[in-house]
C-alpha cells in the first residue's frame, strides 16, 4: 500500500465521518446491539425490533413532534466497548435521553455511572440486580435508573421450579429430585443462580453442582456425559438459544433423559428449527402474551413495525422480537411523559416509567404483559408464562410453514404469578 | 534495512555519546519537545471523541512499548500480554479499593505485581525457542485469564470489577479532559525509560541476544537472566498499561483481552515496526484508529446503494472487521518493516527534497 493510497483512504474516512454527523432538535437515544458477539443469535431479532420500532415511531410523528435519533451500535458483548460508547452517550454535548441496552455483563458495569448521570437504561438484562432501585434489598447494589420488561431472571427461575416441583408429583415419581444449574461463567447465566439453588432446595430438590459451557455453541458431549451420570431431572440452561442448541443436541445424542428448562433467551423458534426434535419439551417463559402469528389485538401493531425493515410482511419473527417491541414501546411511552412534563432528559424519562400502574403500551392489548414500576421496586411483572416447545415432525423448510403446520409449536404450560415477596428483590 | 549499523557515508560519529544519542539534530529535539507541549493543549482543542482516541492510544502504546521491548529487542516473542495488561488492571482496582492507598500509587504497584508474575511466566522463556515458546507464553494467557473469572475475593469472578477514579492527595481527577494528563505523563516516561534502556549495557545485551543469542552468550551474556528479564519488563509496562486502562474506564471486566487482544497487541508492533520506539507509537496510533475509520465508512455506508445493493444491514459490522484483517496482511506483504520505515523514509525524501537523485 502506498503512502499516497493509504493517506487517502483516511481522508475519506475522515470525510464520511465529519458528514454523518449532523442532527438537530431530536430526542437522543442510545442503542447497544449485539449483532456479532456471543449473544448475537438473540441479540440480532432484538436489536432489529428496536431499530424497527424506534423508526415506526419516527415515520408516525415521532415523540412529541421530535424525531428519535437512534444511534445502534453493534458491541460485540464486549464491556469494553459498551463503556466506550457510554462515554459517548453520557458526553454533554452527544448526551442521550435514554439507552437501549443488552447484556449482564454491562449493563451491571454501567449502573453506578448510569446513577450518576441520570440516564435510564431500558436493559434487555434481567438480571434481578437491576431491579433493585435503592439497594434496600441488601443484595444488590442499588440501581436507579435501570428498566426493564418482563421478569427476572431469578424470578423465572424461581417459576420454573415451582413448575418442577409439581411436575415432579404429577409424574408420581420417587425420590428426591435432583436441580442442576448449566450455563458459562458470566454475569448473565450466573445471575439466577443463587436464587434458583436456593429456592430449589425449599422446594425440596436435590441441588448438584454447576456445569459449566460456553457463550458460544460448540461441542458440549463432556457436559452431557457428566450430565447423564449425575442423573440430574431437571436442568437449568442459562446460556442463550445457539449455545442451549449445543447442549440439547450432544444430550440428545449421548441419550440423557433430563427436563430442560430454559432462560427466556435460552430458547426460541429458531431454535427449535435447528436444533429439531432435541429441542422437544423444552420448557421456557415467554415475556409477551401471544408469540407471531398470535392472535391479539396488539399484534397489528407488532406486524406494522415489522414492515419497517420487512415490507413484505413474511419475515417470521421470533419471541426476542416481539418482547423488544414491548420494551422500546415503553421507553416511548415514558419519552412522551417526559417531552410533556419538563422535556426529554434522562430524569422526566425515568419518571415516566412510574406513571402508570399495569402499564400497556397503547396498541399493545394483548400483547405486552402489564407492568408496574415504582420508586421502590422495578419488578415489571412477577407473571411468569411457561411455555413448552412441541417438535412434531422434521424442521426442514421455511419457519413460516413449520409454525403454522404446527410443526413447532409453542405450547402454554402453566401461569406462575410469583408474590412480590421482599425475601425475593434484589437477587 | 535502514538500520543503526548501516551508516551513510559522510556521517561520521566522534564520540560513544554521539553514536547513542537520542535526537540526531537539535531540530527533532526541539521538534519533540514542541510536540509534547502542543499535546498539553489537546484536552482544549479535542473533542470528546478524539480525546478518549488520544487516550486509548496513549495507553495501549505503553503496553505496546513492553511488548515491543520483549519482541522487538530481545527476539522473543508473546501471545499472551493481553493478559498481563488485564493482571495490572485487576490488581491496581484491587489494591485501590481494598487498601488504603491512593490510586497514584496504586499504578505502579500494579506494574510491579504484573512484572513479578512476568517473571514467573518468563522462566520457562529461559529454556524454550520459536514455536514453543509460543505455546508457553499461550499457556500464561489463558491460566491468568482463567484465574480471573473464578477468583471472586480479586476480581469479582464473572463480574465486572469497579475501580475507583485516579485520586492524588485526597484530589480526584475525573473525567478524560484531566485524566489524559496522567496518561501523558506515564507515556513519557514510559519511552523516555524504555529509550534509555536501550541504551544501557543491559540494554545492549538484550539486542544482542535477538541478533544472535549464541554469539551472546559466548561473549558473556547471562541468556537465562536477560531472557527472564526482559519477559519481566513486558509484563510490567503491561501491567502500568491495564492500570491505567483500569482507573479510565472505571470498570475492569476479563472480556476482550484474550487472545484476539494479544495479537492486537503484536499487530501494534509489527504495523509500526518491531524494534523502533517511536514506530511503537505509531504502530498503536494506527491499530486503534484503523476499527474508527472502519466505522466512520461503514456508518456512511449505512442506508447508501452499496448498503442497500449488497444487502448488508447489520453484517455491515462484519465489513469491518474483514477489512482489519486485510489491512494487517497488506501491511505485512507491502510494508515489512513498519510505519517506522515509511517514516524514515519520508523524511529522507524531503530532507533531499528537491534534489534526492
Amino acid at each position: 500500500m502506498t503512502m499516497k493510497s493509504l493517506l487517502s483512504t483516511v481522508l475519506l474516512a475522515l470525510l464520511i465521518g465529519s458528514a454523518s454527523a449532523a442532527a438537530q432538535a431530536q430526542i437522543a437515544i442510545g442503542h447497544l446491539a449485539d449483532y456479532s458477539g456471543g449473544t448475537s443469535d438473540v441479540g440480532t431479532p432484538y436489536g432489529q425490533a428496536v431499530a424497527d420500532t424506534f423508526a415506526w415511531v419516527n415515520k408516525n410523528g415521532g415523540v412529541g413532534g421530535k424525531q428519535l435519533n437512534v444511534d445502534t451500535n453493534d458491541y460485540g458483548y464486549q464491556v469494553p466497548r459498551a463503556i466506550a460508547l457510554y462515554k459517548k452517550w453520557s458526553a454533554p454535548d452527544t448526551r442521550v435521553a435514554a439507552i437501549m441496552g443488552w447484556g449482564t455483563a454491562d449493563t451491571e458495569a454501567l449502573t453506578g455511572f448510569l446513577a450518576e448521570d441520570k440516564i435510564p437504561d431500558i436493559s434487555a438484562s434481567y438480571a434481578a440486580a437491576l431491579s433493585d432501585p435503592e439497594g434496600t434489598s441488601g443484595k444488590a447494589k442499588p440501581a436507579p435508573y435501570n428498566f426493564f420488561y418482563g421478569p427476572t431472571y431469578s424470578d423465572a427461575m424461581r417459576a420454573m421450579l415451582t413448575w418442577a416441583a409439581e411436575d415432579w408429583k404429577a409424574k408420581g415419581k420417587p425420590g428426591k429430585p435432583k436441580f442442576v444449574h448449566m450455563g458459562a461463567n458470566h454475569p448473565y447465566p450466573n445471575a439466577p443462580k443463587a436464587a434458583g439453588e436456593a429456592i430449589a432446595a425449599d422446594l425440596g430438590f436435590e441441588v448438584l453442582p454447576p456445569l459449566v459451557f460456553a457463550l458460544a455453541p460448540g461441542d458440549y458431549s463432556a457436559q452431557c456425559l457428566s450430565l447423564k451420570s449425575s442423573g440430574a431431572n431437571y436442568a437449568y440452561l442459562g446460556n442463550t438459544a445457539a449455545s442451549n442448541i449445543s447442549v440439547l443436541k450432544a444430550c440428545k445424542a449421548a441419550g440423557v433423559d433430563v427436563q430442560v428448562l430454559g432462560n427466556v433467551w435460552g430458547m426460541d423458534e429458531n431454535a427449535a428449527k435447528t436444533a429439531g426434535d432435541a429441542a422437544d419439551g423444552v420448557i421456557f417463559p415467554l415475556r409477551t402474551g401471544v408469540a407471531w402469528n398470535g392472535n391479539a389485538p396488539g399484534m397489528k401493531t407488532v406486524m406494522e413495525i415489522s414492515k419497517m425493515s420487512d415490507p413484505t410482511g413474511k419475515v417470521y419473527r421470533p419471541v426476542h422480537y416481539v418482547a423488544a417491541v414491548c420494551s422500546a414501546l415503553y421507553l416511548k411511552e415514558a419519552l412522551d411523559w417526559a417531552v410533556k412534563n419538563g422535556g426529554a432528559t434522562g430524569e422526566n424519562v425515568a419518571k415516566g416509567f412510574y406513571q402508570k400502574k399495569d402499564w400497556v403500551p397503547a396498541g399493545m392489548e394483548g400483547v405486552c404483559n402489564p407492568s408496574t414500576w415504582t420508586e421502590k421496586d422495578h419488578r415489571g411483572t412477577l407473571k411468569v408464562d411457561l411455555y413448552r416447545s412441541k417438535i412434531l415432525g422434521p424442521t426442514d423448510g421455511d419457519l413460516n410453514d413449520l409454525m403454522a403446520k404446527g410443526t413447532i409449536k409453542l405450547e402454554k404450560v402453566k401461569t406462575v404469578e410469583l408474590p412480590r415477596k421482599p425475601e425475593w428483590f434484589g437477587w | 534495512m535502514a538500520g543503526p549499523s548501516l551508516i551513510p557515508s559522510g556521517d561520521f560519529r566522534t564520540s560513544y555519546a554521539a553514536d547513542t544519542t537520542i535526537f540526531p539534530t537539535r531540530t527533532s529535539r526541539n521538534a519533540a519537545i514542541a510536540g509534547v507541549i502542543l499535546l498539553c493543549f489537546a484536552p482544549q482543542l479535542f473533542s470528546a471523541y478524539w480525546l478518549s482516541i488520544s487516550i486509548q492510544i496513549g495507553i495501549f502504546a505503553i503496553a505496546a512499548l513492553g511488548l515491543n521491548i520483549l519482541v522487538g529487542f530481545t527476539g522473543q516473542i508473546s501471545i499472551g500480554h493481553a493478559a498481563f495488561f488485564l493482571l495490572g488492571a485487576f490488581t491496581s482496582a484491587y489494591i485501590s479499593n481494598n487498601a488504603p492507598i491512593p490510586v497514584f500509587f496504586a499504578i505502579p504497584l500494579a506494574g510491579v505485581v504484573s512484572a513479578l508474575v512476568g517473571l514467573i511466566f518468563g522462566v520457562p522463556a529461559a529454556r524454550l525457542k520459536g514455536l514453543y515458546l509460543v505455546i508457553a507464553t499461550l499457556a500464561a494467557q489463558y491460566i491468568l485469564l482463567d484465574f480471573f473469572s473464578r477468583a471472586e475475593w480479586f476480581s469479582g469472578g464473572s463480574v465486572p470489577a469497579s475501580a475507583n477514579p485516579f485520586s492524588i492527595f485526597g484530589y480526584t481527577l475525573r473525567g478524560d479532559r484531566q485524566y489524559f494528563y496522567v496518561v501523558l505523563a506515564y507515556l513519557l516516561i514510559s519511552y523516555i525509560l524504555v529509550t534509555n534502556l536501550l541504551r544501557t549495557r543491559d540494554g545492549r545485551a538484550l539486542v544482542a541476544i535477538r541478533d544472535h543469542y549464541l554469539s551472546a552468550e559466548i561473549m558473556g551474556i547471562n541468556l537465562t537472566k536477560y531472557r527472564t528479564l526482559a519477559f519481566g519488563l513486558a509484563a510490567f509496562f503491561a501491567g502500568i498499561a491495564g492500570a491505567l486502562y483500569a482507573h479510565y474506564q472505571l470498570v475492569v471486566s476479563n472480556e476482550g483481552f484474550g487472545i484476539e487482544r494479544s495479537i492486537l497487541f503484536l499487530a501494534m508492533i509489527i504495523i509500526g515496526g518491531t524494534g523502533s520506539i517511536m514506530g511503537t507509537l505509531m504502530g498503536t496510533a494506527f491499530v486503534v484508529l484503523l476499527p474508527e475509520s472502519m466505522e466512520w465508512i461503514s456508518a456512511g455506508l449505512k442506508g447508501s446503494a452499496i448498503d442497500r445493493a449488497l444487502s448488508l444491514n447489520n453484517n455491515i459490522t462484519f465489513l469491518r472487521e474483514i477489512a482489519i484483517g486485510l489491512i494487517i496482511i497488506a501491511f505485512l506483504m507491502f510494508e515489512p518493516d513498519g510505519l517506522a520505515h515509511r517514516w524514515r523514509q519520508i523524511k529522507t525524501y524531503w530532507k533531499l527534497y528537491p534534489f534526492s537523485h
